[in-house]
């Protein structure tokens, strides 16, 4: 017909079928009206004839859209399917093209996505799954408090036993159960004894979580009373590492902590109670606790608090009302500790979720975990962007052939989807790699620095491959997506004719960008790794008023029940000095003195002072009495300030004496001298002369700022010692091997030692600056290497594509050294931008990180001002290789090349 | 203004368009349809979005192209052209159409054909 000139080219611009076919309808409408009114019709009424006669607008513009959705999508299907297959087919010859580009990649995606794998795994299990082996976990709950306690607000678990019995009677809490925190026992006794991992809990506990033997039975609330016969239920993987899975330990005996007990079941597989950490042993409350404690004051007592209680409850209002309820009993039966002042009558009783991690009680680890998952996302949003930048790169490079493609009849649809498939496929590459970071780093992570969580598997569980799966495409999007739709939307007269070479212009602005978030991000991760190394270091030498890194800790276990449960004070110390000689003659043992306070404890006896009624005591801040023997203080590390240390003069038959620390000289005699002032001890009436001052230690707990403390000689209080310290002048670790087996044999009284050193014991207080200031470093500087990888690539990129005017400039007279100090300069301005955003992420950070240092400020100058000279200067080393490229460019060589 | 009009015979329409387009000629919508009418003297069409329908439901079969582009009168228009998969079928209808109406034809009585 007429001649007419095309709208659209290629098909490309084309709207969706829905515009199209509005546009079709009203080309009809108007010259339908116009031919109508040239038969006089008005204008009105010729319009609505038209549309009249076209015949229902609605009904028949559904009908036609419907037609073209089916074609467009069936079009639209048929491009992706054969971008995916020719996808495909590109990436495989790509990989054999360009192994190394193929490698980058693949390498950066799946470190990247690895740690993300790893981290997912982790925080799935401290944060996000139920323990193992608990029925309907959503109802059941642990008890918490909140109230003083040790003279500090807190939230607390712990319970008397009492408290659970009231529980019990609360007709909300559908069932209740009690355990212990996991303790050490011996298990067997003389050469062959070891240590197991116990949780003493009552029978209603396992009843509570809806828990049961895999083989056997669980003990029952009959089982669990004074006078009956003794059970135990084994953990699973104890069972199977002990006693290689033989069924045939049902009604063997064991001799736990000197008592027998008969194997009556075994737990199933990752069964660890509410907490996490592994348990070996399951012992009923009841019955363990009194073989060993001859009293039944951890019965009776509302002051003996050694139990944690879960309940199981139906729904959210029965656990808030029990709580109440719960409130009113537990604050009520402790009226007189109330009046005393010895109780905070605003005790709340709440319960709180099953896991500890999510509730108000959450670790530090957890926490920290949590971050470390965040910070792995950043790595990841590291690795895809320079994956991103080396695609924008290669995708300059190809210009031309895309050109080509295009100018062949290729629809730009299906070139973006062949370049987005490709991204897809590395990545899921990638991803594969990544299984086997999130594998082989998963276990590092887990065994070096979470060992206190029984892990199940290998740590490669479905979840883990979804998550893997999905952020491998995630990633592939994320970093192949952009880069396709640009290198399909190039301008195909000019690439055509230009081909690879690229003008100076390039695709920069965006690369750039991209570099510069590397490095913000670089920086914001360096900054944690160092705030947590710093935390790390100062919790690691935190004054605790000993020395951590040189002592040695030992316990003695005996045989006959009158040392180990009545103590008879006299006979345990004489094998305790006994202990003390034998000790000192191993090789590297400086010193050893016993205490009858062990590790990590307080204790608090009466103590009054002539003229005054009572002693300004708080229960978290003392006084505290240790009982020791001489050589105490040189021992543990205790420098005595004013007046002597305790003598072995300081017999039971001399006057009475006591050293002081420094907050209790200060707290009783603010404006006297300490030194001989009079301490009635215990209800004694006579005097205990002060006779020196020691300097203020740690009850052991890293956050502890020093409570009021005093010091008695052993031999004068005549109590049973309970712990000995000995101090070494070489790796505590290496005494403690050589400490062990002397204690364990040199009396046929001993049963066994317990020997650690103080840093063992420590380790899992510092658990979470460790875990922080290893992976925040590891990933910090994964990143820092990507990201410095990146402004190589970004610079060298840029030098090849300016070669023709570098070549120019060089021609025209521009000297060597002016041309290295612009690349230089340009590498250093993204490096610097980078480092200032990054900082300013930092800054805003700050107050969360907070809470999770030790004695470190989130701005921490320090680590601010290394950080930033680090980036600084590694992404000036990074800026040399290309500016010196650039500075040789030979300009007859550059010009010729066309 | 017309005759009570044939409700067509099913596939009457698209063997009317490519016809129509069969000419060899690039046609919008409405010209067809103009085209059409005159050559029918009104007969055959019902309604004229059953033409559109029609012609998208050709071109999702492949036997017509279509493409954007001005007009004579300068109005944005789609433009249609028949295939060459359309003149296959165009051919084949053509031959089985006039068997058809030769058929009729000898059973039907003469006044049938108005």
């Amino acid at each position: 017909m007429a001649p007419r000139r095309r709208l659209f080219r290629l098909g490309f611009g084309r709207p969706g079928p829905g515009r199209q076919v509005d546009w079709e309808i009203e080309h009809y409408l108007v010259e339908q009206t116009e031919r109508l009114m040239a038969e006089g019709w008005t204008a009105e009424e010729a319009r609505r004839e038209a549309e009249r006669r076209f015949g229902g607008l609605a009904r028949q513009r559904r009908r036609i859209v419907t037609v073209d959705w089916t074609e467009h999508a069936m079009r639209t299907g048929a491009a992706w399917w054969g971008g995916i297959r020719s996808g495909v087919a590109q990436a495989i010859r790509r990989i054999r093209r360009s192994p190394g580009f193929v490698a980058g990649i693949v390498l950066t995606l799946g470190l990247g996505i690895g740690v993300n794998g790893t981290m997912f795994g982790i925080v799935d299990r401290l944060l996000l799954r139920p323990p193992e082996g608990v029925a309907h976990p959503e109802q059941v709950r642990r008890i918490l408090w909140r109230g003083m306690w040790l003279g500090r607000q807190g939230t607390i678990p712990a319970l008397t036993y009492s408290d659970v019995v009231d529980l019990r009677t609360v007709p909300q809490f559908l069932s209740v159960g009690a355990f212990t925190s996991t303790r050490r026992l011996t298990l067997g006794s003389g050469e062959g004894a070891t240590e197991v991992r116990a949780v003493l809990a009552t029978a209603d506990f396992f009843t509570t979580l809806g828990a049961h033997a895999q083989l056997g039975r669980v003990y029952t609330t009959k089982e669990d009373a004074i006078g009956d016969a003794s059970t135990v239920v084994l953990g699973n993987e104890f069972w199977r590492r002990r006693f290689g899975g033989d069924p045939d330990v049902l009604g063997r005996t064991l001799e736990i902590a000197g008592n027998a007990y008969t194997v009556i079941g075994i737990m199933p597989r990752g069964f660890t109670g509410v907490d996490l950490t592994p348990v070996d042993v399951w012992l009923p409350a009841v019955v363990a606790r009194h073989a060993m404690d001859s009293s039944d004051r951890f019965l009776t007592s509302r002051g003996y608090y050694w139990l944690q209680a879960v309940v199981r409850v139906s729904d959210e209002a029965s656990a808030v009302a029990g709580s109440a309820a719960a409130t009113a009993l537990i604050v009520n039966a402790r009226t007189d500790q109330v009046r005393r002042g010895q109780y905070d009558a605003n005790t709340r009783v709440f319960t709180a979720p099953l896991l500890a991690a999510r509730g108000p009680r959450a670790s530090a680890t957890s926490k920290v975990a949590l971050w470390l998952a965040g910070v792995a996302l950043a790595v990841l949003l590291i690795a895809c962007a320079n994956v991103a930048n080396l695609f924008l790169a290669q995708g300059a490079r190809r210009r031309r052939e895309v050109a080509v493609r295009l100018s062949l009849g290729v629809t730009r649809s299906r070139l973006v989807a062949e370049l987005s498939i490709e991204a897809v496929l590395l990545a899921g590459l990638g991803g594969v790699v990544a299984l086997a970071v999130a594998r082989w780093g998963g276990s590092l992570i887990r065994t070096l620095l979470i060992p206190d969580v029984l892990w199940q598997g290998s740590g490669l569980d479905g979840r883990v491959l979804a998550v893997t799966a999905a952020l491998s495409v995630g990633a592939g999007l994320l970093a192949g997506l952009g880069p396709a739709v640009r290198s399909a939307r190039g301008n195909l007269n000019r690439d055509l004719l230009e081909g690879g070479r690229g003008s100076s212009a390039g695709g920069s602005p965006v690369r750039r960008g991209l570099t510069v978030m590397q490095a913000a991000l670089s920086v914001v991760l360096l900054v944690g790794a160092g705030l947590f190394v710093r935390s790390l270091h100062r919790a690691a030498n935190a004054d605790l008023g000993l020395d951590t890194n040189r002592l040695v800790l030992a316990s003695l276990e005996f045989n006959d029940p009158a040392l180990s449960v009545t103590r008879d004070a006299a006979e345990v110390n004489r094998l305790y000095a006994e202990a003390i000689e034998r000790v000192r003659s191993v090789p590297g043992v400086t010193g050893a003195a016993a205490t009858d306070v062990p590790f990590q404890s307080e204790m608090i006896a009466h103590l009054t002072l002539p003229g005054v009624d009572s002693l300004p005591v708080s229960p978290g801040t003392g006084p505290f009495y240790y009982s020791v023997t001489p050589g105490y203080f040189r021992t543990i590390g205790l420098r005595v300030l004013r007046g002597r240390a305790i003598l072995d003069s300081d017999g039971a038959s001399v006057p009475k004496v006591a050293l002081v620390n420094e907050n209790m000289a200060r707290t009783l005699w603010p404006t006297k001298q300490a030194l001989g002032q009079c301490l009635y001890f215990d209800h004694q009436t006579e005097c205990t002369t002060v006779v020196g001052v020691v300097e203020n230690a740690s009850t052991g707990d890293l956050d502890d700022t020093g409570a009021l403390a005093y010091y008695l000689p052993l031999s004068q209080t005549g109590y049973a010692a309970e712990g000995l310290y000995v101090r070494t002048d070489r790796d505590p670790q290496v005494v403690a091997a050589a400490v062990a087996p002397v204690l364990r044999s040199f009396s046929p009284a001993v049963r066994y030692a317990q020997v650690q050193s103080l840093g063992e014991i420590l380790a899992p207080q510092l658990r979470s600056w460790t875990l922080g200031a290893s992976l925040f470093t590891a990933f910090g500087g994964l990143a820092l290497l990507v990201a410095v990888v990146g402004l190589y690539s970004l610079l060298a990129f840029e030098v090849a594509q300016r070669r023709r005017d570098i070549g120019i400039r060089s021609a025209l007279g521009a000297s060597g050294g002016r041309l290295l100090r612009e690349t230089l300069s340009r590498g250093a301005a993204l490096a610097a931008l980078g480092t200032l955003i990054g900082l300013a992420i930092c800054l805003l950070a700050a107050p969360y990180v907070q809470q999770l240092l030790f004695h470190t400020d989130a701005r921490d100058p320090l680590v601010l001002v290394v950080v930033v000279g680090v980036l600084l200067a590694v992404s000036g080393l990074a800026s040399v290789p290309p500016a010196l490229r650039s500075a040789r460019t030979d300009p007859i060589e550059a010009l010729r090349v066309e | 203004m017309r005759d009570t009009p044939l409700s067509p015979i099913p596939g009457t329409l698209e063997l009317l368009i490519l016809r129509t387009l069969g000419a060899g000629s690039e046609m919008h919508g409405f010209a067809i349809l103009e085209w059409i009418h005159q050559s029918t003297d009104d007969a055959l069409i019902v309604e004229d979005g059953a033409l559109y329908h029609a012609l998208h439901r050709m071109e999702r079969r492949r036997w017509v192209d279509s493409d954007w582009g001005i007009s004579e009168k300068g109005r944005r228009a789609r433009y249609y052209r028949i295939s060459p998969e359309g003149r296959r079928v165009l051919a084949a209808e053509e031959e089985r159409w006039s068997r058809y109406v030769e058929a009729v034809g000898k059973i039907a009585p003469r006044e049938a054909g108005t």
